[in-house]
């Protein structure tokens, strides 16, 4: 019998030996590819830091420094939650609506010039209910009526925008009162911006969740892929919904120190802020798809596009250039870091 | 099994039926499974082996009857309640988390998924480690539990939701039973045998339900075998006293064999439809040239580092390559998937449900989406005679259920591969068809068919190149062979006048 033949010789020929030696591979290639990926983005970062330090001296002084990471906590903050839910696979577009809305919140119930009550603690607390309230809506919708996550934070992006607006009036611009508060993002305590500091405590925190709680490990789950999620039993509803409402509490304490570095409540504090954090966690290297990434790559994507930007302006290229020059980088970038992300048959959608 | 008393019998099922509308899938199906027995479950697609596996896991509730666990009735609500039963399931889809860690994966199921969680809710990731190794030395595997899931073989794979599987089990003080669904389906023979290995393994350990459509492999893997045909458990026999032909006509319920082919030398005046020459892609394949001629099927046989998935999808313009030339009828330009479809050229490849098929598409426009046929007057395509001309391939191939109109999605995998092969059937001028492991996961009765379908093809003046799944199926249905291996032609055979012997075969390839 052909069968039998067949059995008898492999079950013999199986060498221990091959097997023992493919696995080694498996992990040598596994260790390379952990070093290799962080380390173009490194490359890339040095890179710009020595172009723009040589164009202009006053590039590498810690007073750019700070300046730079000012301007990088807040998209920071925005990006770690901005992450995890791109690592569930969906998106979150309402940044920005959010942010106006919890800084509309947060100072009119601050100490500020147009009167009104000064709640000190609970006007944080209030202010970051709101956005607690909008992430929740966001991820329900999403998650119970199952409608993509693109379409629900647009919409809840302008609902932000709606309230902010509200809230505003038409009375005249809160300007915030509380001496103490008033440059507290940008003043320097250990070295580094007070902003700087909130901002590691989040990457500190995101990377804690991300890396060793059942939300963190069933993000990435879902995003590898969602059915085999449900038939394993796991919680797959209450984490997109944590999610997206982690994200907005994010997005809401973004939105409070935006208010504060601005000195003065407005409706569009966050403008601006959604065009960072998207290509900067793209950048960084998670997969738009869902399931691979990091909130470390994230940090590096926000650094990137803030030095970038911030070396432009020291250069001296004209403002009316620096948007078309950011894009055109941002659109390079993604081409090549989703190069080797391509299928067989280079099918794009 | 030094008890004086028998132990209780780790899985019964009494009588369990499972109705979809009209449709019962399943029919009072009774079967009992003592620790340290391997059964094997075989039956052709659609016979209702996927919706009693699906019950098992409690993916589905059954309508009828009851089910034990170690002698206590349960009633799953969920895939959660099957797992703490104690029932670990290994879907033919693979259900692991790609990105995730081997640990992860083991861990992430165990009982209220707790795995490797501290009282502070967070993850205790060296407990997590140590416990997967243990898992995974359970089954004899050496596996590093750190490594990601994507970085692994396909057999690698299958042993981490092995080790999960019975890991599940021992984390709730049951004698695991772990369900292999169609475990070798896709796996290449060397990969088979390690596999095999390690089932006969689980014996110690548990007990085993092995389903799959290789009736050699069930016959040397499982001391019982159950069949099921139209929902109904048929047949419970023991190994020992059942034969493979027996259990194929149990199985399909007709005596099928196709004749022997009656092969011929190639001809020396015929010229090849397709020929490639010296072909090279670096890392892949190195120096392949070989020849297809009209009316003669020409497989290439090699294990998976062989580089002849890569050939085929080169010959087809689906990947490029180094250095080297294809020419298809007499065309030696650039290739491209167009040209080669222009040319007369047919693919079908191994990936059916992403490369294969648009699967939220019903199965007439599945089939005149390359070459609409007669369905077409100029560029429109009337609905009507689209169907009627689906109806046709239908019946031809013996799809099942005859409904053209239903998405593709919701046909089973074997019919699912018909209206493929219909796809490239239809054209008027098929000159070549490759096809990709066209057999993969279909059952004996459908493979038949297809292969009926592949020879006629043949006879009617179509070159066609195989990537068979096992040397048998190269042996039943090649004119000639090719083997690689390491990305290089290792042996060519003209069976009209070569007769290699498999182990001729096998020794080239390894």
């Amino acid at each position: 019998m052909v069968h039998n033949a067949l059995s008898k010789q492999s079950a013999v020929g199986i060498d221990t030996t091959a097997i023992r030696i493919r696995e080694s591979v498996i992990e040598r290639r596994a260790r390379f590819r952990g070093l290799a990926e962080p380390l173009s983005l490194l490359m890339a970062l040095a890179v710009l830091i020595v172009v723009f330090s040589l164009l202009n001296e006053r590039f590498l002084t810690t007073s750019n420094f700070q300046n730079v990471l000012t301007q990088s906590a807040i998209p920071l903050i925005v990006a770690v939650g901005a992450t995890l839910v791109i690592l569930l696979g969906s998106i979150d577009l309402s940044v920005e609506g959010v942010m106006g809305a919890t800084g509309m919140t947060w100072i009119l119930l601050s100490a500020n010039s147009r009167g009104g009550v000064d709640l000190g603690p609970w006007a944080w607390v209030i202010a970051l209910g709101v956005a607690l309230v909008l992430g929740v809506a966001s991820g329900l919708i999403f998650t119970a009526l199952k409608v993509p996550s693109f379409i629900v934070t647009l919409g809840m992006w302008y609902v932000g925008l709606g309230i902010a607006t509200m809230l505003y009036g038409t009375d005249l611009l809160p300007r915030l009162e509380d001496e103490g508060l008033k440059g507290w993002t940008s003043r320097i305590s250990f070295g580094l911006p007070n902003s700087f500091w909130v901002a590691l405590l989040v990457i500190g925190l995101g990377i804690l969740v991300l890396r060793s709680t059942r939300i963190g490990r069933v993000t990435l789950a879902i995003g590898n892929s969602e059915t085999i999620v449900r038939s394993a039993g796991l919680p797959a509803f209450r984490v997109k919904v944590a999610v997206f409402a982690i994200a907005a509490l994010l997005s809401g304490l973004g939105g409070i120190l935006a208010t504060v570095q601005l000195d003065i409540g407005s409706p569009t504090v966050g403008s601006g802020v959604l065009f960072i954090v998207i290509p900067a966690v793209v950048i960084g290297g998670t997969h738009l798809g869902g399931g691979k990434g990091g909130i470390l790559r994230t940090v590096l994507g926000v650094f990137l596009l803030t030095i970038l930007n911030n070396g432009l302006i020291l250069s001296g290229v004209e403002s009316s250039y620096q948007s078309a020059v950011t894009g055109a980088i941002l659109v390079a970038a993604i081409v090549f870091a989703a190069w080797s992300q391509r299928d067989r048959l280079r099918v794009a959608k | 099994m030094s008890d004086v008393t028998t132990p209780p019998a780790v899985l019964r099922l009494d009588a369990v039926s499972k109705s979809f509308g009209s449709n019962r899938a399943v029919r009072g199906v009774s079967l009992s499974i003592q620790p340290g027995q391997v059964i094997g479950l075989i039956g052709e697609n659609g016979a209702g082996k996927s919706t009693l596996l699906k019950i098992l896991s409690g993916n589905y509730r059954h309508d009828e009857g009851t089910i034990a666990v170690n002698g206590r009735e349960v009633q799953f609500r969920g895939p959660a309640d099957a797992l703490r039963a104690g029932i670990g399931v290994v879907h033919q889809e693979q259900s692991l988390f790609t990105n995730l860690t081997i640990a992860e994966n083991i861990e992430v199921n165990t009982p209220i998924g707790r795995g490797g969680v501290n009282r502070l809710g967070l993850y205790n990731w060296r407990r997590l480690y140590a416990d997967a190794a243990q898992a995974l030395d359970l089954i004899g595997s050496h596996l590093n539990p750190k490594t990601r899931v994507s970085d692994l073989s396909f057999v690698d794979r299958q042993m981490v939701e092995i080790a999960r599987a019975i890991r599940v089990s021992a984390a709730s003080h049951t004698t695991p039973l772990v369900i292999l669904d169609e475990p070798t389906a896709i796996l290449e023979r060397t990969e088979t045998a390690i596999l095999e290995r390690e089932i006969s393994k689980l014996r110690d350990i548990g007990s085993v339900i092995f389903v799959s459509h290789r009736l050699d492999e069930v016959m040397r893997i499982c001391d019982r075998v159950v069949v099921m045909r139209d929902g109904e458990l048929i047949a419970d026999r023991s190994v020992d006293d059942v034969t493979e032909e027996e259990l194929f006509r149990l199985m399909v319920g007709r005596e099928t064999h196709a004749a022997v082919r009656n092969r011929r030398s190639i001809e020396p005046a015929t010229k090849p439809v397709i020929s490639i020459q010296d072909l090279t892609r670096a890392g892949s394949y190195t120096d392949v040239s070989i020849d297809a001629y009209p009316g003669r099927v020409l497989a290439i046989l090699g294990t998976s580092g062989s580089g002849r998935e890569a050939v085929a999808r080169a010959i087809f313009g689906a990947e490029g390559f180094d250095s080297g030339s294809v020419s298809i009828a007499g065309y030696s330009g650039r290739p491209s998937i167009k040209k080669a479809v222009a040319l007369g050229v047919g693919y079908v490849p191994a990936e059916r449900k992403t490369e294969g098929m648009v699967g939220e598409m019903p199965a007439d426009q599945n089939i005149t989406l390359t070459h609409p046929g007669s369905a077409a007057i100029g560029p429109f395509e009337l609905p009507r005679r689209r169907l009627s001309l689906a109806r046709l391939w239908f019946e031809k191939l013996d799809i099942r259920p005859r409904e053209p109109e239903h998405m593709l999605q919701d046909f089973s995998g074997g019919n699912q591969q018909k209206v493929v092969l219909a796809k490239w059937l239809n054209s008027s001028d098929l000159k070549a068809l490759v096809l990709d492991h066209p057999l993969r996961g279909l059952d004996p009765g459908a493979a038949e068919t297809v292969n009926a379908q592949i020879r006629s093809v043949c006879d009617d003046g179509t070159a066609i190149i195989l990537i068979p799944d096992t040397i048998d199926e190269a042996l039943d249905i090649a004119d000639d062979i090719v083997v690689m291996r390491d990305g290089r032609i290792s042996g060519v055979f003209d069976l009209g006048h070569d007769n290699p012997a498999t182990l001729d075969l096998l020794e080239r390839m390894l």
